[in-house]
C-alpha cells in the first residue's frame, strides 16, 4: 500500500490530505483536521454572559459568526427577542464578516491557483501574470478591507468583534459614519464587479485546462437563509434534495433529530450527515437555494450562473464562483441597509439571565453555525459547537476520491494531484480551528 | 527588503488576519511564509519570525524548534504565543483530565498536558501582546523605527468623561444592553480594567461600549510584577471612583473571560517563568 500525504496552505488553519492506494486503486481519502484547543470541556463552568467574549476566540476568521451565535444563543435561553435596529446592526456584521471572507477566499486563498503562483503575494515569473497580478493585489486588498472596516463599525472591531449584546447591540450607527461607510463601499463596488469577472474568465482558464469543475455527484445542500431572498438572517436550515427541491426544513432546536455528528480517528473534525447523506454547505448551497435579490450586480452574477451551470449546480469549483456572487451580494446588500436610519430607535431591551437550554443559529460564510448551551446557576454546564466546515467533511472527502481516481493509477501519479488537491479543499473554505475549536 | 515569515501553532488566525489588514508591509517587506496565504512547505532563512498560537501539540513544539534557528529576531504574537491564551482555560483542574482523555486519537499529533507559551521553549526577542494586536500594532513592530505613539494605558487612549458623582455600588452584568456612549464605563459599573492595561490598541473596545478585558496585558508599571500586584491596583481605581465592595471585583477579576488574558505576563498554570522584561514588550 502507498500513502501519500499532502499538507495543506492558504486555508484557515492545520490540516493535510490523505490517500491511500494500492495498485493503482484509490483505498481512501483523508481530510485530516491536526488541532485541537478543546473549547467544548473547558467552556464547562464558563459564566453564561461572558460566551460572547470568549467563544469568538474559537476562530479569528469567522469570530463574528461566533459572536453572533453565542448571543442568540443566550437570547433563546434567557426569553429574549433583540429590537429590529439590533437585528439590522448584526446583519451588517454578517454582511461585513461575507465581504472579508468571499473576498479573502477568492482572492487570496484560490486567486493563485489559477495563476500558478504559491501566493498572491509572490512575484509573478512572466511580465503577464505580474502585470494581472499587480492589478489584482491592491484593490482585492482594498475591497477586502471594506467588510473588515464594515464589521469594525458594526461590531466595535473586525476580529472578535463586541457590540452585540444579549437583548440587542450596545449602540446604533449614526448617519455620519452610516454616510461615510456607504461611500467607502459605494467606491470598492465597481472594483469588485471588476475583479469578480477577471477571477471569473480565470476559473474558465482553468478549467479549461484541466478538463471539468470537479466532483459533480448530485448531493444534498444545507443553508440557513431565508426562502425569500438570499438574506444571512434565518432562523431556519432548509435542506435541498440532490434533484433542486428543497425537501425539508428545521430549526437550530431540533438541529440533533436531521444531523448527525461522527467522530473518526484520523481526524480533529469529525463529519455530519443528513438522515445518512452526504451534505454540502457554503456559497454553493446558498446559490442554488438562493433566488433573485432586488440588488442589480448579485442578480446579474445569479443570471449568469444560473445560464451557464443550472440549478442546482454541482460541480465543486462552482463554490470558488458562487462566492463572487456573494461578495457582490454583500456590499450591495450593506449599502442599501445603510440608506436607513440606523440611530433613531432602541437598540437593545432588558433581559433576566435564567437557568435552562439555549440554541444559536447563523448562516456563517462557510454555512449554518449552531452554538447549544446548557446553563445551570448561571454557568455553562455543557456547550456544543455545530461547526459549518464539519457539514462539508464527507463532500470534500468524495471529492478528493474523484481527483485522486483521476490522477492515480497502478504505474504512476500524475504530479497534478497535489494542484488538485489543493484545488477541491479550497473550494470548500475549510476553517479547522472552528472545525475542531 | 526585510524577508519575514510568520509561523502559526495552536490559535485562532485572528493575528495572521490583522496582519493582512496592515497592508503597509507588502510593498515593504518580503513575506517568505505563511501557510495562511502561501503555499510553502520550510521556513527559509529571515530576519524577522512572527510566531502566533501557543504551544498545544508535540507538533507544534517541533515546528517551533526548528523555525527559530532560521531566524535572526522572534517576536512572540498575540496572547496565545505569549501565555498559551484562550486554550491555557483548557489547563484548569476540573476539566484538563476530561479534555486529555477525550483529544486522544490514534493517528493524530499527540496533544501536550499544558498549552504552553513559547517563551518556555525558546530566546523570544519581542513580545507583541494583543488579542488580537491591531494591524497598526503589526506595523510598529515590523518597523525599526515605529511612529507609533502607545498611551501608556487604554483608558488615555479612551478618554471617556469620568463622571464623580455617579458611584455605583454593585457591578453590572459583565455586559449589559445599555451603555452610555460618552461616560467612562467603570463610573456606569462595568468591570472594565483599561486603566491598568497596556494601551496601543486605540481603546477600541471601550469606545464601542464593551469594557477592557485586558488582552493587552498590564502597562510598564505592572509588567514585571506579580499578577496580584495589578489586581490591587485595579481594586484602587475602583474604590477611588465607585463604591463597589471590593471582594466583587475580586471574584469578578478570577472569570474566565479575564483569567484568559490577566495572568499573561505573570504567573498563570505555574509555569514558573520569570517575568518578561518591559523593554521587549510592544
Amino acid at each position: 500500500m502507498t500513502t501519500l500525504t499532502f499538507p495543506l496552505s492558504r486555508i484557515e488553519g492545520h490540516a493535510q490530505v490523505v490517500i491511500e492506494t494500492q495498485a493503482g486503486e484509490v483505498i481512501s481519502t483523508h481530510f485530516e483536521a491536526m488541532e485541537l484547543r478543546g473549547f467544548e470541556y473547558w467552556v464547562q463552568g464558563a459564566p453564561a454572559e461572558q460566551m460572547p467574549v470568549i467563544v469568538p476566540r474559537i476562530c479569528g476568521v469567522c469570530s463574528t459568526a461566533h459572536h453572533l451565535a453565542a448571543v442568540q444563543a443566550l437570547e433563546d435561553a434567557y426569553g429574549v427577542e433583540p429590537p429590529p435596529l439590533a437585528i439590522k446592526i448584526r446583519e451588517l456584521m454578517v454582511l461585513g464578516q461575507l465581504i472579508q471572507n468571499q473576498a479573502t477566499s477568492m482572492f487570496v486563498f484560490t486567486l493563485p491557483d489559477r495563476m500558478g503562483l504559491s501566493s498572491i503575494f509572490e512575484d509573478g515569473d512572466s511580465e503577464d501574470s505580474e502585470k494581472i497580478r499587480g492589478e489584482i493585489v491592491g484593490r482585492a486588498l482594498q475591497v477586502r478591507k471594506a467588510g473588515t472596516d464594515l464589521i469594525s463599525l458594526a461590531g466595535g472591531q473586525f476580529i472578535h468583534p463586541v457590540k452585540a449584546v444579549v437583548g440587542g447591540v450596545t449602540s446604533g450607527i449614526d448617519s455620519k459614519a452610516a454616510a461615510k461607510m456607504r461611500e467607502q463601499l459605494a467606491a470598492v463596488l465597481p472594483l469588485a464587479v471588476d475583479l469578480i469577472d477577471t477571477y471569473w474568465n480565470l476559473s474558465i482558464g482553468m478549467k479549461d485546462r484541466i478538463g471539468d469543475w470537479g466532483d459533480d455527484s448530485a448531493t444534498y445542500y444545507i443553508a440557513a437563509i431565508g426562502d425569500r431572498d438570499h438574506n444571512f438572517y434565518s432562523d431556519e436550515i432548509r435542506v435541498m434534495a440532490p434533484d433542486g427541491e428543497i425537501c425539508d426544513s428545521f430549526s437550530g432546536r431540533e438541529y440533533r433529530d436531521y444531523l448527525t455528528y461522527e467522530e473518526t480517528d484520523y481526524s480533529y473534525a469529525g463529519y455530519t450527515t443528513y438522515k445518512g447523506e452526504t451534505i454540502r454547505a457554503n456559497s454553493l448551497a446558498r446559490v442554488n437555494m438562493g433566488e433573485k435579490a432586488g440588488l442589480s450586480h448579485t442578480d446579474h452574477f445569479l443570471a449568469k450562473f444560473r445560464e451557464s451551470f443550472g440549478k442546482p449546480a454541482h460541480g465543486i469549483l462552482l463554490y470558488d464562483l458562487a462566492r463572487g456572487i456573494e461578495l457582490a451580494y454583500g456590499i450591495e446588500r450593506a449599502l442599501s441597509i445603510l440608506e436607513e436610519p440606523l440611530d433613531n430607535e432602541d437598540t437593545d431591551v432588558p433581559y433576566t439571565p435564567r437557568d435552562g437550554e439555549g440554541y444559536g443559529l447563523i448562516e456563517a460564510p462557510r454555512g449554518p453555525l449552531i452554538h447549544h448551551y446548557q446553563i445551570q446557576n448561571n454557568l455553562i454546564s455543557e456547550a456544543n459547537f455545530v461547526i459549518p466546515t464539519v457539514h462539508n467533511v464527507q463532500a470534500i472527502e468524495n471529492a478528493l476520491r474523484v481527483v485522486a481516481e483521476r490522477y492515480i493509477d497502478a504505474n504512476k501519479v500524475d504530479m497534478e494531484l497535489e494542484q488538485a488537491v489543493g484545488r477541491v479543499v479550497r473550494a470548500f473554505d475549510p476553517c479547522i480551528a472552528c472545525a475542531t475549536h | 527588503m526585510k524577508r519575514f515569515a510568520v509561523l502559526q501553532l495552536s490559535g485562532c488566525s485572528g493575528c495572521e488576519v490583522a496582519l493582512l489588514n496592515a497592508e503597509q508591509w507588502i510593498d515593504n517587506y518580503d513575506l517568505e511564509y505563511m501557510t495562511l496565504v502561501m503555499s510553502a512547505y520550510e521556513i527559509p532563512e529571515v530576519e524577522i519570525l512572527l510566531i502566533s498560537g501557543g504551544i498545544r501539540s508535540e507538533v507544534d513544539l517541533y515546528k517551533l524548534r526548528r523555525a527559530v534557528c532560521k531566524a535572526d529576531q522572534v517576536i512572540a504574537v498575540g496572547t496565545c504565543a505569549i501565555s498559551g491564551g484562550v486554550a491555557n482555560l483548557g489547563d484548569r483542574q476540573a476539566v484538563n483530565e476530561i479534555f486529555l482523555n477525550e483529544a486522544d486519537r490514534l493517528h493524530l499529533p499527540d496533544i501536550l498536558p499544558t498549552c504552553r507559551p513559547i517563551d518556555t521553549e525558546v530566546d523570544v526577542d519581542l513580545y507583541l501582546p494583543g488579542c488580537p494586536p491591531t494591524p497598526d500594532l503589526f506595523m510598529a513592530v515590523l518597523e525599526e523605527k515605529p511612529d507609533l505613539k502607545i498611551a501608556r494605558t487604554v483608558c488615555q487612549e479612551c478618554g471617556l468623561k469620568k463622571e464623580r458623582d455617579m458611584r455605583p455600588k454593585h457591578l453590572l452584568g459583565f455586559q449589559q444592553g445599555e451603555v452610555l456612549s460618552d461616560i467612562c464605563l467603570v463610573n456606569q459599573g462595568y468591570l472594565c480594567i483599561g486603566t491598568s492595561t497596556r494601551g496601543g490598541c486605540q481603546a477600541i473596545c471601550t469606545l464601542a461600549g464593551n469594557p477592557c478585558v485586558g488582552c493587552r496585558g498590564p502597562s510598564d508599571a505592572f509588567i514585571e510584577k506579580d499578577s496580584q500586584v495589578w489586581f490591587k491596583s485595579i481594586q484602587r481605581v475602583f474604590s477611588h471612583m465607585t463604591d463597589i465592595p471590593g471582594t466583587e471585583i475580586d471574584q469578578a477579576l478570577r472569570s474566565p473571560q479575564l483569567s484568559m488574558f490577566l495572568f499573561q505576563f505573570a504567573d498563570y498554570a505555574d509555569i514558573g517563568q520569570a517575568p518578561r522584561p518591559k523593554e521587549k514588550v510592544i
